[in-house]
């Protein structure tokens, strides 16, 4: 709804074809680079999903720069990934096991890939005890080779330049609710979101602070065991007791509550905005990213269609009216595209506001989007090549 | 002069930020890997099982014997002992041993189970305690962390319960 608004009142082409071509070589060039290794890999499926992959990032990034709309374009990226990752995971763990869930033998094999949502409850152990609390291996195996210490590189590598952009361009779990609130057509429960907003945002934190010590205190990682909604459609621990079975259920339960029906209802990422501990910690992260989104606040009319685009409440009152977002947000520029005064801007921390926004904003979407490609990329060329190996011509 | 110094600073920090971003798959990746590999860490050993105690040599098999794993504080664990018998391709169709785990020269427990011909078959297996140390474990799968009988790639892992005791971890 958001892009809708924001098309009518801009003019439809923020840019000519030229200059947008040129502006988006850097990205289809980099696109080739990180791609290459599947074209001299073996199999036609790699190299058509490659190549799918390539053109959908670079197109991506052409229509940015054509439109001068950042939320829009990403979010197709996103939510493509979103979707696009489970089914290319689900498919990889039952053609090799036959079933999404692990066995305890797995666990203790250490075959288990490391996922990045469970750093903040491994970080005390580690640092106080030397002592990983993950059932997977540090070192990368010919059967995992998405080891603790490859993924926890990938993660921090990328957090240095994303910040909490992380969860808008690199969480390869954000697009699945941000399709489901993109399939609604009208926003419900808008009031209680805004009204509740400030307590909805603390959640987060407060899961953090509660999973990050008693997974030191207990030695284990509680939100893997016990409050991942992703567990649902990605692996989860072999229903064996009882134990094992309410985990199931409370994965379930909260998949489809904030993953699938919170987000239709509210057109918003509930459980990224109200819920995921690892969002709150990758905020901190906000502190030492120098891009964000700031608002002009003599050109603002105070018209609160910033607050009620953000997928995530990253907005209220009284931070517009100081002219800034708040700590957790994840710079997808739902605000900026919005807004119908220009208002709402990108911005380089340390330069004057609405200066040159525009500068900002592709200094921050280079980095962003060449290391989307990257990372997201390489996942939906995955899950493309195995949809490519369903095909029944093949 | 402030605010040109400060522009001046923020896009110098702008550039870098873009050149960490092309450094990220080629280099800081690898890097930040690394120094996660070196960090000294381990995994828990209720995952891992611990460290090993001793190996004791079969006729074309070997037996390896971890160092008990006593839980923590607050830990929901039983206490246990990790047997792995390796290779499991080397294993006779019918295993059963005696094993000392203290390494007092008396077996502490006896461990039988039958190898199935399919590697993907579940293995169920059964410990006999010979001393009040150890707990007895009847057609035994992978059901908790500190009593299973699995198989792991070319593994068998057997995990025998402890009576509590006094920690030894």
């Amino acid at each position: 709804m958001a892009s809708r608004s924001s098309v009518l009142l801009r003019p439809p082409a923020f840019r000519g074809v030229g200059r947008s071509i040129l502006l988006t070589l850097p990205i289809a060039l980099w696109s080739l680079l990180m791609f290459m290794p599947s074209f001299q890999q073996a199999g036609r499926d790699r190299h058509i999903s490659a190549l799918l992959v390539i053109l959908f990032m670079t197109t991506l990034f052409f229509l940015m720069m054509r439109t001068g709309e950042t939320y829009r374009w990403r979010r197709i990226f996103f939510v493509a990934l979103g979707f696009l990752f489970p089914f290319g995971f689900i498919a990889a763990l039952v053609a090799e096991r036959g079933t999404m869930s692990i066995p305890i033998s797995r666990m203790v094999s250490g075959d288990t890939p490391f996922c990045f949502m469970v750093t903040p409850s491994i970080i005390l152990p580690a640092a106080f005890a030397r002592t990983i609390i993950f059932p997977g291996s540090i070192l990368p195996t010919a059967s995992n080779p998405h080891s603790i210490a490859v993924m926890i590189g990938v993660w921090f590598a990328m957090t240095l330049v994303l910040g909490k952009a992380w969860c808008s361009y690199a969480c390869f779990f954000g697009g699945i609710e941000e399709g489901f609130a993109a399939f609604a057509k009208r926003r419900r429960l808008h009031r209680f979101v805004t009204k509740y907003g400030s307590i909805l945002r603390l959640i987060p934190w407060a899961i953090l602070v509660f999973v990050v010590l008693l997974s030191a205190a207990i030695f284990e990682p509680v939100y893997c065991m016990w409050l991942c909604p992703f567990k649902a459609v990605t692996e989860f621990p072999a229903v064996r007791n009882v134990e094992t079975a309410i985990q199931m259920g409370i994965f379930v339960a909260l998949f489809v509550g904030l993953v699938v029906v919170l987000p239709y209802l509210t057109k918003k990422r509930t459980q990224c905005g109200f819920f995921c501990p690892f969002g709150a910690f990758q905020s901190l992260f906000n502190k030492i990213n120098l891009f964000e989104i700031r608002f002009n606040r003599e050109k603002c009319v105070d018209c609160t269609l910033c607050q009620t685009s953000c997928p995530t409440v990253a907005l209220s009152k009284e931070s517009i009216r100081d002219g800034k977002t708040l700590l957790n947000c994840m710079k997808c520029g739902a605000c900026v595209d919005v807004c119908k005064k220009d208002a709402a801007v990108w911005h380089l921390k340390g330069t004057a506001v609405a200066v040159k926004p525009e500068r900002a904003r592709l200094l921050f979407l280079y980095g962003a989007w060449a290391l989307a490609t990257m990372f997201g990329g390489s996942i939906l060329a995955g899950s493309v090549a195995t949809i490519v190996g369903f095909l029944p011509w093949k | 002069m402030r605010t040109r110094i400060l522009s001046i600073l923020a896009y110098t920090g702008a550039g870098l930020t873009l050149l960490v971003a092309v450094c990220v798959p080629f280099v800081l990746i690898q890097g930040f890997s690394n120094a996660v590999a070196h960090a000294g860490l381990h995994i828990d050993a209720v995952y891992s099982g611990g460290t090993v105690a001793r190996t004791i040599e079969r006729d074309g098999y070997r037996i390896l014997v971890y160092q008990p794993v006593q839980p923590r504080l607050l830990e929901r664990i039983e206490p246990f002992v990790q047997i792995v018998f390796e290779p499991a391709d080397a294993l006779p169709a019918r295993v059963s041993d005696e094993i000392d785990l203290d390494g007092d020269g008396r077996p502490d427990v006896r461990v039988s189970f039958n190898l199935p011909a399919d590697p993907n078959a579940p293995l169920r297996g059964d410990v006999t305690a010979l001393n009040a140390t150890y707990i007895s474990l009847t057609n035994q799968g992978g059901e908790s962390f500190s009593r299973m009988a699995v198989r792991t790639g070319n593994k068998i892992v057997v995990r025998v319960p402890l009576n509590r005791g006094p920690s030894r971890r």
